[in-house]
Formats: structure tokens, C-alpha cells, sequence
């Protein structure tokens, strides 16, 4: 029994991490470790029911590999997206779909030997160096429908929720109007009527076309195709946040009846503090949950746009775009459809895996009884001493 | 004496929702009348479901009335906007009935206590020595400072819910069953508490319950409820003397008596409380106590009684004491 529950190395380093954040933030604000004893003893209990979730952990170390490749995926690239190699060498048509492990010499640039560790596609790029600079365009697509798409469906699910009556039967009536389309359908469409006008804007706008060059990590050339890569993700802004507006409003209604808010509401304090102070902060556990979950649902989808031929365009490196561009020659260079479509899977597993064990890390019933582990196997520990 | 608080025909109508209109309307309080003193305490009793609940969260414009008028020390609460609506919510307050449910979960005691106070301006040296000796003040110490209300038992919280209470110095506190959800030991101790802290600011409290043993030991004066009416007020050593009402007799007779003895005596006399309270959204006409009333004439079931004043300040509706 004993053994089951004494301090492992990855608890160790739970009790490191949170300490170090507490000292850091004390070096800041004065006396903040001291006056956060409860507050950092539940980060610990946290990391340690994490450490005790396999499946989590397995989920957490898939999620941070992809968003390490995510932010260094261009710079790691060994070719950049927009090299073509065929242009190159003598043996160009032998170039083009080249198996796995194949290497050539190009004679025109000074005879460097290129590798395909995964193969090439169909231009003769390598097929790594691709999916490392399109993880970078899922990551910051996922990044921005999500950072955009949640906050604006859980404002107005609070305010739905908070005020009810008239306020409610509006704000979600309109929601009810978005979510009858069904996603996928909606994002179609959209993606299709939005390019034009936020490429005029973009042209327009040198700043803005410098800002989303440097995000995604394309050359200049491409400044022509943002207009369609920006409109995915308008689109998927769109159909993203009327879900938050619902689970929002339906946690809301549920806190607000708590007597805690109705004191509150006692004190005096206006409307916007008791949503954002004191309903919100009780309600989030599950919307994070679900945003965790839905990371994984923003690049299957994004993946999905792209495979129908909306939004990124090549020579930008997609993972959606290669498995669309590489099925026409499917099963014959089955490695152009394979491995981006692992890595999509990967990627969607991972934060699936991470979403499941936070549920259960945030939800309090499954909680209190690792916790109970934790200082059961605490209290044998120090009595054995 | 001083007036904190005039309730003038108070009531409240709560809509019951058909498939595309109301219903009917649930007279949770359906037009009382009374005031209260300064520092005394007015229990409001009656069976659950009575109004007495919905009578307190309206006094403090927690529910909006259906009619009828408020008046706290002079001014309307109703019409209250602003800077004095500020003022209001700083000089009257409330104690719940649920202490698991009154306190934040996601905030440390310190953040409880204190946010209240900067949102009304209170200056305040040190914060943290005053967070101190108010919790101090209520039975807790320096210990619990940084705690979340999830470490605390129920009785605790009820004490910090109070310490939240006082760091805004108030005058009006009303008490929503604050010991019903509490173990004997406890009541008694936080009862104490609240006696004393009336005793030293004195506070005026509405004192709201369904436990005649803890509103005698509290109330100076108090009223008795019945189904949205207050049926009888009085000082309330009177009306638990000399119980008027055939509603607040029965209740009298209903508490339970330790000594044995004496028990057997009371049962003789005792006067057994029949049925259960109608619904409150089709009230019986005439006076609402009839159906259950061992004593009801023909002019009870026609026509509601006045309140009338028997003896000094006790007051009572009932057609046994007016005159028709």
C-alpha cells in the first residue's frame, strides 16, 4: 500500500515547480508565498493527481511537444517550405513523390546531397521539413479561434445568463441561429465569401500584412494568400463561439442562485464584478476543460478546411493541404497522406488526453480522493521516521 | 423610540408561468405592515413557506416588491439611486440561512472580508490587522486569515459571513435563519455572538426563523406569519405570555417540552395544530387561518380581520378580538 503512494521523481518536481512559482512571485509582491498556502497546496494536490493520470501525462507531453514545434517548427525546418528542390537538379522528374529515405544530389547548388527522411510531395519538397512549418500554422490558428472565439462566447453566455428575461431570450436566440447551421457547413461557406474583402484590407494594411507574415513564418511572396487563410480562421471564429455562449449560460444560471452572489449583489457590487469576480472564476473548471478539447477540434477542423481546398494555399505548409494535395496519388506515395495525417492525429489525441485528465484533476469528487492518497501516504511516512 | 425600518403593506407576487401566460400568482407576501426600533431585534416566525424569507430578501431589495413601501430610516428603498443606494447596501445587511452556499468559494477569508470594504471606500491603515481583530471579534483569530471557506466547519463560515457583515459597520442586519443549518452547540454559540455584538454597536436585527425557542431567547418584539400575513406583532415576552392568535397558539403549544411532567400536564391543554397550510396561490377567503381554525365563525370565511390592538403594542388579526 505504502509504496503505491510515496513521492515520485514527477512529484518532486510538482512540489519544485510550485514552490519556484511561489518564490518568483514573491519576489515581486512582498509576502505573497506566505498569504498563498492554501492556494499553492492546491496547485501541488493538482499536479500530483495529474502525475497520477497516466493518460494525462501522456496528453501533457504530446500537447507541449506541439506547441514547442509549433513556435520553433519553421526555424527546425532543415529546407524552408518555399524551396523546391527539383529546380535544382538534373534527375527532376525522379525528384518529385520520392519514397521515404531516398537522397539526391543537386547539382545546380553546389552539389548539396538533400535527404527525404518522410519522403517528398509532389513540388519535391521534403516532406518533414513540411509538416515542422505547417505546425506552426495550426498552432497559431488554434491559438487565435480559440483566444478569440471563447472569451467572446463566454461574455455573452455570462451576460445571458446573469440578467435573463429579455437579455437571455436575445442573446440566445441568436446563438440558436448560428448553431442551427451545422459547423462545418457554416465554415464552408463562410471561408468562401470572406477571402476578397480581408485581402483588400490586408493589401492595405502593411502593418497588419507584416504582423500575420511573421505569425505564421512566411516570406513575403505569400502575402497574396493570407486573405484565404485568414478567412478560415474569421470563419471558424464564427461557428466557435456560440457553444461557450451555452455552457456559460447554463453554469451561470446554476452559480448565480448561490447565496454567495446574492450577498454580493447585498454589498452592492455592480453587475460586472459579480460576473467576472465571483461567477466566472466558480464556473471555469469545466469551460476549460472543454477549450483543452476543443484545441484538438480547432486543427482536426482546420485540417478538414484545408482538405477541401479552403483556406491555406500551397506553397503554404498545411498538414490539411498535403494530405488534400497528396491524395491524388494515394496508395502510390501513401507517406504524403500518412504521416501529416499522424501528426493531425497526434496532436488531437494529445490535447483530447490533457482535456479528459483535467476534468478529473478539476473536478472536486475525483480530486479529493487522490488528495486523501497523497496525505494518507504523508501522514505513514512521517510516522515511519 | 427611533424608527430604523417601516414596512407599509407589503407585497410580493411571485408569477406562476403557464405554456404562453401566467397562471396564477403565488402571494408569498401579500400585504404586511410593521416597523422596527432602533437596536432591538423583531423575530418573524412562522411554518415554512410562510413569506418570511421572501419578506426579508424585499426589505433589502433583494426581490423587487409587487407593491407596498419601504422605508428605511425615513427614506424609501425603493426609490433609493446612486450614492444613497450605496449607502443603503453599507447600513443594512444580511446573514444567510445556508452557511455552505453564502461564501465564495474561489476567495481566501482575507478577500471576503475586505472586498466589501473597498468597494464602499472605507479607509482602512493596515488591512490585514483590521481583517484580524474583526474576525477576532466574531471567535476566529490570525490563523484563518489566508484559508479558503472550503477548511472551515459550518458554524466557522457563519462566523466569517458575519465578519464580512460587520466590516461594514451596519445598522439593519437581517438574519435569515443564520442557525438553522447548525448543530445546538453551535447555535447557541453564534446566538451569543450575535447578542453581544447587538450589545456593544448596537445593531438592529430582523431576526427570521421557524424556531420559537431561539426567536424567544433573541426577539424583544416580534410577528408571527401565517401563509403571507402577519396574523399577530407584539413585544415577545407578551406573545409567548399570552398568545392571541389560535395560529401562534397552536405553534406555542407545539414546542416540544424537556421536562416529562410537565409535558403530561401541557398535553391536556395542548391545542393540536390540523392540516397543513393551503397553497399560497389560491388563498382561502376570508381570514386565511380558517380551514385550520378550531374556533372559525361565518364572518371568518368571508371577510379578512383587521389588525387590531388588544392590549398595549400587541397587536393581532383575528376576528375573535375585532368587532365586526
Amino acid at each position: 500500500m505504502q509504496e503505491e503512494y510515496k513521492k515520485s521523481i514527477l512529484d518532486k518536481l510538482a512540489d519544485k515547480i510550485v514552490y519556484g512559482l511561489g518564490s518568483f512571485i514573491s519576489l515581486f509582491k512582498k509576502g505573497w508565498k506566505e498569504k498563498n498556502k492554501s492556494k499553492m497546496e492546491e496547485w501541488r494536490l493538482m499536479l500530483y493527481a495529474l502525475n497520477r493520470s497516466p493518460p494525462a501525462l501522456i496528453g501533457l507531453f504530446l500537447v507541449i511537444l506541439f506547441i514547442l514545434v509549433g513556435i520553433f517548427g519553421p526555424r527546425l525546418a532543415h529546407w524552408r517550405y518555399n524551396f523546391f528542390p527539383m529546380l535544382y537538379t538534373k534527375s527532376y522528374d525522379k525528384i518529385i513523390l520520392a519514397p521515404p529515405g531516398s537522397k539526391f544530389v543537386l547539382d545546380y547548388y553546389n552539389n548539396t546531397v538533400i535527404t527525404f527522411p518522410l519522403g517528398s510531395d509532389h513540388y519535391g519538397r521534403d516532406l518533414l521539413s513540411l509538416i515542422l512549418s505547417g505546425a506552426r500554422t495550426s498552432f497559431v490558428i488554434s491559438i487565435i479561434v480559440i483566444s478569440l472565439g471563447v472569451p467572446l462566447g463566454i461574455l455573452l453566455g455570462l451576460i445571458a445568463g446573469y440578467y435573463g428575461g429579455k437579455v437571455d431570450e436575445l442573446i440566445m436566440r441568436i446563438t440558436d441561429m448560428f448553431l442551427a447551421f451545422p459547423a462545418l457547413i457554416l465554415a464552408i461557406a463562410l471561408s468562401a465569401v470572406l477571402p476578397e474583402r480581408i485581402q483588400n484590407f490586408i493589401s492595405t494594411h502593411e502593418a497588419v500584412q507584416k504582423f500575420v507574415l511573421w505569425l505564421f513564418a512566411l516570406d513575403v511572396r505569400e502575402a497574396g494568400n493570407l486573405g484565404r487563410l485568414l478567412a478560415v480562421i474569421l470563419a471558424m471564429i464564427i461557428v466557435w463561439w456560440p457553444a461557450y455562449a451555452r455552457i456559460t449560460r447554463g453554469s451561470t444560471l446554476t452559480e448565480k442562485e448561490k447565496l454567495y452572489i446574492e450577498a454580493a449583489r447585498a454589498i452592492g457590487l455592480p453587475a460586472r464584478t459579480i460576473m467576472f469576480k465571483h461567477i466566472l472564476p466558480n464556473i471555469i473548471g469545466p469551460i476549460l476543460v472543454y477549450i483543452t478539447l476543443d484545441f484538438g477540434g480547432v486543427i482536426l477542423m482546420e485540417a478538414g478546411l484545408s482538405f477541401l481546398g479552403l483556406g491555406a494555399t500551397p506553397p503554404i505548409a498545411d498538414w490539411g493541404r498535403i494530405v488534400y494535395d497528396g491524395a491524388q496519388y494515394f496508395p502510390k506515395a501513401w507517406w504524403l497522406v500518412f504521416y501529416p495525417g499522424l501528426v493531425v492525429m497526434l496532436v488531437a489525441l494529445g490535447w483530447n488526453l490533457l482535456g479528459d485528465g483535467l476534468r478529473d484533476i478539476l473536478d472536486p469528487k475525483t480530486r479529493r480522493s487522490i488528495e486523501f492518497k497523497v496525505k494518507k501516504s504523508k501522514k505513514e511516512g512521517e510516522a515511519n521516521a | 423610540m427611533e424608527k430604523v425600518l417601516e414596512v407599509k403593506h407589503l407585497k410580493k407576487y411571485f408569477p406562476v408561468k403557464g405554456l404562453f401566460f401566467t397562471k396564477g400568482w403565488v402571494k408569498a407576501v401579500d400585504d404586511i405592515s410593521f416597523e422596527i426600533y432602533k437596536g432591538e431585534t423583531f423575530g418573524l416566525v412562522g411554518e415554512s413557506g410562510c413569506g418570511k424569507t421572501t419578506t426579508g430578501r424585499t426589505i433589502l431589495r433583494l426581490i423587487e416588491p409587487t407593491a407596498g413601501e419601504i422605508l428605511f430610516e425615513g427614506k424609501n428603498v425603493m426609490e433609493l439611486k446612486g450614492d444613497e443606494l450605496k449607502w443603503f447596501r453599507r447600513k443594512a445587511q444580511i446573514m444567510f440561512q445556508d452557511p455552505y452556499s453564502s461564501l465564495n468559494p474561489r476567495q481566501t477569508v482575507f478577500e471576503i472580508i475586505m472586498e466589501p470594504v473597498r468597494f464602499h471606500g472605507i479607509e482602512v491603515d493596515d488591512p490585514e490587522e483590521f481583517v484580524v481583530n474583526l474576525l477576532k471579534s466574531v471567535g476566529l483569530n490570525e490563523m484563518h486569515l489566508y484559508r479558503y471557506p472550503h477548511e472551515f466547519s459550518g458554524g466557522q463560515r457563519q462566523r466569517i459571513a458575519l465578519a464580512r457583515i460587520m466590516a461594514l459597520k451596519p445598522e439593519f442586519i437581517v438574519l435569515d435563519e443564520p442557525t438553522s443549518a447548525l448543530d445546538v452547540s453551535v447555535q447557541a454559540n453564534i446566538l451569543n455572538t450575535l447578542k453581544d455584538l447587538q450589545e456593544k454597536h448596537g445593531f438592529t436585527y430582523l431576526f427570521i426563523s421557524h424556531d420559537l425557542g431561539v426567536v424567544k431567547y433573541m426577539s424583544h418584539r416580534m410577528g408571527v406569519m401565517y401563509l403571507g400575513k402577519l396574523v399577530e406583532v407584539g413585544p415577545a415576552d407578551k406573545i409567548f405570555e399570552n398568545p392571541l392568535h389560535p395560529y401562534t397558539q397552536m405553534l406555542l403549544s407545539a414546542i416540544p417540552v424537556p421536562d416529562p411532567e410537565m409535558a403530561k400536564e401541557l398535553k391536556a391543554k395542548r391545542k393540536i395544530v390540523r392540516g397543513e397550510p393551503p397553497s399560497p396561490i389560491n388563498p382561502p377567503a376570508g381570514c386565511r387561518f380558517h380551514p385550520r381554525c378550531p374556533f372559525a365563525k361565518d364572518v371568518c370565511r368571508k371577510e379578512e380581520p383587521p389588525m387590531v390592538e388588544v392590549e398595549k403594542d400587541h397587536h393581532v388579526a383575528c376576528w375573535l378580538y375585532a368587532k365586526s
